[in-house]
């Protein structure tokens, strides 16, 4: 084939994916819960990345370490300290913009983890069928049925103090058999879709099938509950450092809390409980509006109702 | 048009047979067999346009399913070319699909939603590793043009969502012809589509049998489109081969009274009488006595209730070619029957 026509195929592919992608994003930012939950998510982004810039300021703002001399106890806004200090004299505000790098880091992937593995699980108990699907699938429910912040409070007491990332990997093993049954739900119903019959007389495999032609079609899925796994990630790793068993060298926004119940300033400073808790709040809440505004995308018939509505 | 060539078989189905269990257990009275076909004798000849005719149900399906093996046999054998591959697997099963391959009925399901008409097409090229993305490609888009597809630099990358059905199943066509197989089956595939796009279907598939030499299979309930478009026609009814011989034969003079029954059923254009030609058909089912006898027996208004009922029928010769299977035919000479 010459190569110019080779040339105009390609743009030609390229303006079928920048056009599907134009259309999705559309039919999201037209949903004002994709919009608001857009726009907090990005604000909290810009906290994450943020949180970088007090402590090069000034080493007296690092959220952990850094103590402003001067202050004693817990002190109200000043221009100093925008969101006041805590007991020993640590900057609120940096404390605040460290916790939303932990609740993207938390968030983001232990969801990420327990999606992969819902998805790895769900698909092969739907392709496979039968024991595989059986013994798949009594796993899941037994783990589903598990009160996650009661068992990983208990491993906590049991290990003693655990670090972020063991609690990322605790909330992701307990958290994938809500997925994984939905992504089974799916698989079983495109099995018998005519397209797969298709692919197999086309002579593909069955990894083929499997990676080809059934997890284009549940990936959206796997990635809307994504955005409600990341919600309760966020919300149980409050949980778990609000109660004291949080790793003790991250600043999160539950860790906050716990240092405000634990140092009596509960009532006294409510510059210092409120915007951890205002922030968990929000985050979790935009997370939930994206998950609500990608379901529209992923699911046309959601749309009109929208429209009317 | 079939004496102009040989008579060369190229796919046989000996005594061929599928059963499905019906859903549930013992307990719940399900686990019955249910006979989708029955000891099917069936032979294809190289490069004619078989068809395949029965109502819904009947197990027409189940056949084509059988060929491509997506399914298989219960008892019995299908030969290709002289070659059993009645339980094939893995590579010998890949090897066979690269000679077979399938037009579905529904385009609207048969094409991944997720996957671009390209990469649908180039399917079978990839998964049977023929040449670089660059080969797939320049053999996708000619395919296209085949299967009336142009230009077909326009239709390469959309997705299926952005065509029409006429066009999905033009796509569906071009993946099964893009390996040039020698044998086609197309199950039903003009049912889902509008009259108009019906005729340019059949025309696609008669410029495959032509210019490609495939042997195709045409699973159909339409008399009419059967007519149309094949050499030789086979009549199904529950699971039962009951005619078979050459098209214009079996529609003009039709021996079993299930295929009268179909041509019947036919619509005719401008005719505004409601009697039937034939006339075979019961309006009631009458309840059969046993399962041993004619298929037809319990819709047959013909049927003589000792003979019909008790006894499973023969073959008749009722002409060249033409055979069916009726115990009514016994008496009739070849020659005196077509009345």
């Amino acid at each position: 084939m010459e190569n110019k026509t080779v040339q105009i195929l390609k743009a030609k592919r390229r303006a079928l994916w920048r056009q599907r992608f134009m259309e999705n994003w559309r039919v999201f930012m037209r949903n004002p819960l994709g919009r608001i939950g857009m726009s907090l998510l990005v604000m909290f982004g810009l906290m994450a990345v943020c949180s970088y810039i007090p402590p090069m300021i000034d080493p007296m703002y690092h959220p952990m370490t850094g103590v402003d001399p001067k202050v004693v106890s817990s002190v109200g806004p000043s221009w100093q300290h925008w969101l006041g200090t805590d007991f020993m004299g640590r900057d609120i505000f940096s404390q605040l913009l460290a916790g939303a790098r932990v609740a993207f880091l938390v968030g983001v992937s232990a969801a990420f983890m327990s999606v992969v593995l819902g998805t790895a699980v769900g698909m092969t108990a739907g392709y496979m069928g039968r024991f595989t699907d059986t013994a798949l699938m009594r796993l899941a429910d037994m783990i589903m049925v598990l009160p996650t912040l009661l068992v990983v409070l208990m491993l906590a007491a049991l290990f003693g103090q655990l670090s972020i990332w063991m609690i990322v990997l605790m909330i992701a093993l307990f958290r994938w058999p809500g997925v994984s049954r939905i992504i089974r739900a799916q698989t079983l119903s495109l099995k018998q879709r005519p397209f797969i019959d298709a692919a197999r007389v086309s002579g593909a495999s069955h990894l083929r099938i499997i990676f080809r032609h059934i997890m284009p079609n549940v990936l959206p899925l796997a990635f809307l509950y994504m955005t409600f796994r990341v919600t309760s990630a966020i919300v149980i790793e409050a949980g778990l450092a609000f109660l004291g068993f949080g790793d003790p060298g991250t600043v999160s926004w539950g860790m906050m809390l716990q240092w405000v119940w634990k140092t009596g300033y509960m009532f006294q400073a409510p510059y210092w409980l409120l915007p951890p808790g205002i922030c968990i709040s929000l985050i979790t809440l935009s997370f939930y509006m994206l998950g609500r505004a990608m379901d529209e995308v992923l699911d046309p018939r959601l749309r009109d109702e929208t429209q009317a509505g | 048009m079939s004496e102009s060539r040989e008579h060369k078989t190229i796919l046989q189905l000996e005594q061929v047979s599928r059963f499905y269990r019906t859903r549930g257990n013992v307990f719940r009275g399900g686990g019955r067999l249910v006979v989708a076909l029955n000891k099917i004798n069936l032979s294809l000849r190289q490069g004619e346009i078989f068809g395949l005719v029965g109502e819904s149900g009947s197990g027409k399906t189940t056949c084509g399913r059988l060929i491509v093996r997506l399914e298989e046999p219960d008892e019995g054998r299908i030969t290709l070319g002289g070659e059993d591959i009645t339980h094939l697997k893995g590579k010998k099963l890949k090897d066979y699909r690269r000679q077979v391959q399938m037009v579905f009925q529904d385009p609207y399901q048969s094409l991944n939603p997720q996957v671009t008409i390209a990469d649908s097409v180039a399917e079978p090229l990839i998964t049977n590793k023929l040449g670089d993305p660059l080969d797939h490609l320049e053999r996708v888009l000619k395919v296209l043009d085949t299967a009336g597809l142009s230009p077909s630099e326009d239709y390469v990358y959309r997705f299926p969502h952005q065509l029409s059905g006429g066009q999905r199943q033009r796509v569906a066509i071009a993946r099964a012809i893009v390996l040039e197989p020698s044998l086609l089956v197309a199950d039903e595939p003009t049912s889902m589509l509008d009259a108009s796009y019906s005729a340019q279907i059949f025309e696609i598939l008669q410029g495959v049998r032509d210019n490609m030499g495939a042997t195709i299979m045409f699973i159909t309930h339409s008399m009419a489109s059967a007519r149309y478009l094949c050499d030789r026609i086979g009549v199904i009814y529950r699971g039962h081969l009951v005619e078979q011989g050459p098209a214009e034969q079996v529609i003009n003079a039709p021996q079993h009274p299930y295929t009268k029954a179909l041509i019947d059923a036919t619509p005719k254009f401008g005719r505004s009488s409601e009697v039937p030609t034939y006339g075979t058909l019961l309006a009631a089912e009458r309840p059969a006595t046993s399962s041993a006898g004619c298929p037809f027996f319990r819709r047959c208004a013909l049927a003589e209730r000792l003979l019909c009922a008790g006894t499973y029928p023969p073959w008749h010769d009722v002409a060249p070619e033409q055979v069916a299977l009726c115990h009514l035919l016994q008496d009739a000479a070849p020659a005196a029957s077509s009345g």
